[in-house]
C-alpha cells in the first residue's frame, strides 16, 4: 500500500479528476468572465474590447452599493443573531436530551430541509399586507393589521428575518455536532468543582467551540455575499432595489439587461470581495486558534489532573 | 421549466426532415400552448416527412436560453417579441431570418401590425397577438354599490375613494414585477399625447432625455394614483398571481392587465359569480389630454421567427406560414379564448363567446387609434430592466420624478 501511494504516477491519477474539475468548472469560468468583463458583449453577436470602462461605471454604480451594503447586513444578521441563537439553542438541546432532544432537533431543521421556493412564496403570503398572517394576527390582538412589511423602508428588514430563520436550523445543526464532540469529562469535571450551567456554556462549551465557530461564521459570511435564489423569489431586488442583492444584480444585468460584459464585471468583483472577506477572516480567527489550541491543551491537562 | 419532446426517436430516419421549434408557451394543454401545439400537430400529420420537435420553456427561461442558443445554433423556429428591447439585440446579432413581407400581403394582419417586427425596412418575424392594455372590473360588484366606469382619470381616482370606504382593494397592481407599472405609465402618456406618444417616447430613448413635460406629467399622474390609493397595500412588492387573486377572490374591483387575460371569463378555478361577471375598461381619458377614449393602449407583443442559420429553412419558413394561415393561428386562439391575434378574426365570431370577449373585440373594432408598443419595450434592454425597477421607487415615493426620469434617461446611453 505504502508503496502504491510513493508512485507518483497513481497520486496524479487520484489528484486528477479534483484538478480537473478545478481548471474547468472554476478556473476557466472565472478567466473568462475577467475577459468579459473588459467588453461590451450582449450576449449575442460581436463585442468590443472596451478596457476598464465596465469597472468605472460598477464603481458609480449605486445599486451594487445597496447591494454590498445589504450583504453586510445579512452578514453582521448571521453573525449577531443567528449564531448565537443558534449556538445557544444547540447548548440546550445537548442539555435535553432523551426524545425531546430528537424532537426539537428534527423541527428546528426544517426549515432547511424545504425547498427555497417554497419557503419564499410561504414567507410571501406570512408578509401579504391584504390577507397574510402577520397582519392577521396584528387584527386579532386589536390592531390595524394593514402593515406593508414589503415597504421601500422595512422590505431588507423582512427578507433578513426570512433569510435568517431559513439558515438557522443549519448552523444549529454544526454547533450541536460540535458540542457533541467535547469531551463529557470535562463536563464532570467541571460540575465536581461547583460550576453552574452558564459558567459551563461560558468556559467550557464555548471556547471548545472556537473551530466549529470559525467555520460557520466564515461560511455565513460568504453566503450572506452569495445570497440569491431566496431574494430572488421573494422580492427579486424591489421594491426599487432597496433589497438588492449582489449575485441577483449580477443576474439581472447579464441576462435581462443583455449586458453580458457588465454583468461579467460584477462577477469579477464578486470574486474578489468573496476571496478578500475569506482571506479576512481567516486572518482574524489564526492567532485566535493558536492560543485557543493552548488553552485547551491546558484545560485539558486540568481536566485530567482532577 | 419544462420540456416537451414529439417522437425525437424517429428523427434521424432516411429522408426525414426534423424542425426544432423553440416556444415560450410551456403549458401544451391550455391558451396559446395548446393552439401552437394543435396546429404542430396537424403540420406533421398533413406532412409525414417531417417530424418537429418542441422545446417549451417559461418567459424568463426562454430569454436566457434564446442568448445561449444564439452562440450555439438557434432551434429552426423561435418565438420572438416585436419590441427594440427584444428584437434589436437579436437582429443585430443576426440570428433570425428575413422574410419576405410580400408573401403575407392575404394573411390579413392588421395595418401596423407588423411595425414591431421590421427592422431597417426588413421584415424578421410575425406577429401572433394584438395585446390591450386594460382595467378588469366586477361588473356585479359595481352595480351593487352603484358606482360607474369612470370617463376621466379624476373620475377613476375618486372613484377609488369610493370602493376603498367599502373595505375594498380598488385596482389590484402586480407592481412587483414593474412593466405593469410601466404599462400603466405608457397608457397614462398616451391619453395626454395622443398619436404623439411614439415619437415621444422614441426622442426620449434616443436622447436619453425624459425631461419632456409631458412625461414628467404623465409620470405625476401614475404616482398621484398610487398616492390615493388606487392599488393595493404593498402593491410594489406582489407579484403577477396574487394582483389577479385579489381581483378573482372579490377582495379588490379591478385589475390591470394586458387583454390576453381574457380566459378568466371561462376559467372555472374561478368563481362562478365573479367570472361570469368580469368586463373591462380601457384608461379613461386625461383632461387636457389629446387621446379620445377610443384612442386605445394596444400592440403587438409575441410572435414567431425562423433561425437565420436554420439547415432546413425553407421547411421552417412552410411551416411558419401554414400556422399562419388565418384559419389556424387566428382561428383556433378564437376558439380557445385566447384573446385576440393580430390578424382578423371576424369571421370566426360564432356569437357563443363569452360578454368579456365580446367588449374586447368591440373595444379594438370601435378603437380610432392604437398607442403601439408600452414605454419599457421601446428602448433597450438595459432600458427596459432600469425603468422596470424604477418605477416602483417612483411610485411609492422613494425617488423623485426628476431622479426617476434622469436614471431611465441614463440606461439609454
Amino acid at each position: 500500500m505504502k508503496k502504491l501511494y510513493s508512485n507518483k504516477l497513481v497520486i496524479l491519477s487520484l489528484v486528477l479528476p479534483g484538478l480537473v474539475l478545478f481548471l474547468f468548472a472554476i478556473l476557466a469560468p472565472i478567466c473568462l468572465s475577467v475577459y468579459y468583463g473588459f467588453t461590451d458583449y450582449s450576449g449575442m453577436g460581436s463585442y468590443n474590447m472596451i478596457g476598464l470602462e465596465n469597472y468605472k461605471t460598477l464603481l458609480q454604480d449605486p445599486t451594487l452599493r445597496i447591494a454590498l451594503r445589504n450583504s453586510l447586513y445579512l452578514a453582521l444578521g448571521f453573525i449577531f443573531i443567528q449564531h448565537p441563537l443558534a449556538l445557544i439553542t444547540a447548548a440546550v438541546l445537548d442539555k435535553l436530551g432523551g426524545r425531546g432532544e430528537n424532537f426539537f432537533r428534527c423541527v428546528y431543521f426544517i426549515p432547511n430541509v424545504i425547498s427555497v421556493a417554497v419557503i419564499a412564496y410561504l414567507w410571501k403570503f406570512i408578509y401579504n399586507p391584504d390577507f397574510g398572517l402577520l397582519n392577521n394576527i396584528i387584527k386579532a390582538f386589536g390592531g390595524k393589521g394593514d402593515i406593508n412589511w414589503f415597504s421601500t423602508d422595512t422590505a431588507i428588514w423582512a427578507v433578513l428575518i426570512v433569510l435568517i430563520w431559513h439558515g438557522f436550523g443549519w448552523g444549529m445543526l454544526i454547533y450541536y455536532t460540535g458540542i457533541k464532540n467535547i469531551d463529557p469529562v470535562l463536563y464532570e469535571a467541571a460540575a465536581i468543582d461547583g460550576a453552574n450551567q452558564t459558567t459551563t456554556f461560558l468556559k467550557i462549551t464555548l471556547p471548545l467551540m472556537k473551530p466549529v465557530i470559525q467555520v460557520n461564521v466564515t461560511m455565513a459570511v460568504i453566503s450572506a455575499l452569495k445570497q440569491m435564489e431566496t431574494v430572488y423569489l421573494l422580492t427579486n431586488g424591489g421594491p426599487g432595489n432597496s433589497t438588492q442583492f449582489t449575485a441577483n444584480y449580477l443576474y439581472q444585468q447579464a441576462f435581462k439587461a443583455f449586458k453580458y460584459g457588465y454583468g461579467n464585471a460584477i462577477g469579477v468583483i464578486f470574486i474578489i470581495i468573496c476571496l478578500l472577506a475569506t482571506v479576512i477572516l481567516n486572518k482574524i480567527f489564526e492567532d485566535r486558534e493558536e492560543t485557543k489550541l493552548k488553552k485547551l491543551e491546558k484545560a485539558r491537562a486540568k481536566g485530567a489532573a482532577v | 421549466m419544462w420540456r416537451q419532446k414529439e417522437d425525437s426517436s424517429s428523427a434521424s430516419d432516411d429522408g426525414k426532415v426534423t424542425l426544432k421549434v423553440f416556444s415560450n408557451l410551456p403549458d401544451r394543454k391550455n391558451g396559446q400552448g395548446l393552439v401552437e401545439q394543435t396546429i404542430i400537430d396537424e403540420y406533421m400529420k398533413e406532412n409525414p416527412d417531417v417530424n418537429i420537435e418542441v422545446e417549451a420553456l417559461d418567459e424568463e427561461a426562454y430569454k436566457t436560453k434564446f442568448k445561449a442558443y444564439s452562440m450555439e445554433g438557434m432551434p429552426d423556429v423561435v418565438s420572438i417579441w416585436g419590441q427594440p428591447a427584444f428584437l434589436d439585440e437579436v437582429v443585430e446579432a443576426g440570428v433570425l431570418a428575413e422574410l419576405n413581407s410580400d408573401d403575407y400581403a392575404d394573411y390579413g394582419f392588421v395595418e401596423g401590425s407588423l411595425n414591431g417586427y421590421t427592422y431597417d425596412g426588413k421584415l424578421y418575424g410575425l406577429p401572433r397577438n394584438t395585446d390591450i392594455g386594460v382595467f378588469y372590473y366586477n361588473q356585479k360588484m359595481f352595480e351593487d354599490n352603484g358606482w360607474k366606469v369612470p370617463e376621466t382619470y379624476d373620475e377613476l381616482l375618486a372613484l377609488a375613494e369610493d370602493i376603498k370606504a367599502e373595505g375594498i382593494i380598488p385596482v389590484a397592481m402586480d407592481g412587483g414585477d414593474g412593466w405593469p407599472l410601466a404599462c400603466y405609465l405608457a397608457d397614462v402618456l398616451y391619453k395626454l399625447v395622443g398619436s404623439d406618444y411614439s415619437q415621444i417616447v422614441s426622442d426620449a430613448i434616443e436622447s436619453g432625455d425624459f425631461s419632456a413635460p409631458e412625461i414628467k406629467e404623465a409620470t405625476q399622474l401614475m404616482k398621484d394614483a398610487a398616492d390615493a390609493g388606487l392599488f393595493q397595500n404593498g402593491y410594489d412588492s406582489q407579484d403577477y398571481a396574487t394582483s389577479q387573486n385579489l381581483f378573482t377572490n372579490g377582495q379588490a374591483a379591478m385589475w390591470y392587465m394586458g387583454s390576453w387575460e381574457t380566459s378568466m371569463a371561462t376559467n372555472e378555478d374561478i368563481d362562478e359569480s365573479i367570472r361570469t361577471n368580469i368586463r373591462v375598461f380601457t384608461m379613461p381619458t386625461v383632461e387636457g389630454g389629446k387621446a379620445a377614449a377610443t384612442d386605445i393602449s394596444a400592440w403587438n407583443g409575441g410572435g414567431y421567427a425562423v433561425s437565420a442559420n436554420s439547415e432546413v429553412k425553407e421547411e421552417a419558413i412552410k411551416f411558419l406560414n401554414y400556422m399562419y394561415q388565418p384559419e389556424k393561428l387566428s382561428k383556433y386562439g378564437w376558439e380557445n379564448g385566447v384573446g385576440l391575434s393580430a390578424q382578423d378574426q371576424s369571421e370566426y365570431m360564432t356569437g357563443d363567446e363569452t360578454e368579456l370577449q365580446k367588449q374586447i373585440v368591440d373595444l379594438l373594432a370601435n378603437s380610432t387609434d392604437l398607442s403601439g408598443n408600452p414605454i419599457n419595450d421601446c428602448g433597450p434592454s438595459a432600458f427596459k430592466t432600469s425603468i422596470e425597477s424604477e418605477i416602483q421607487s417612483v411610485t411609492n415615493g422613494t425617488s423623485s420624478i426628476d431622479d426617476f426620469l434622469s436614471t431611465i434617461g441614463a440606461s439609454c446611453k
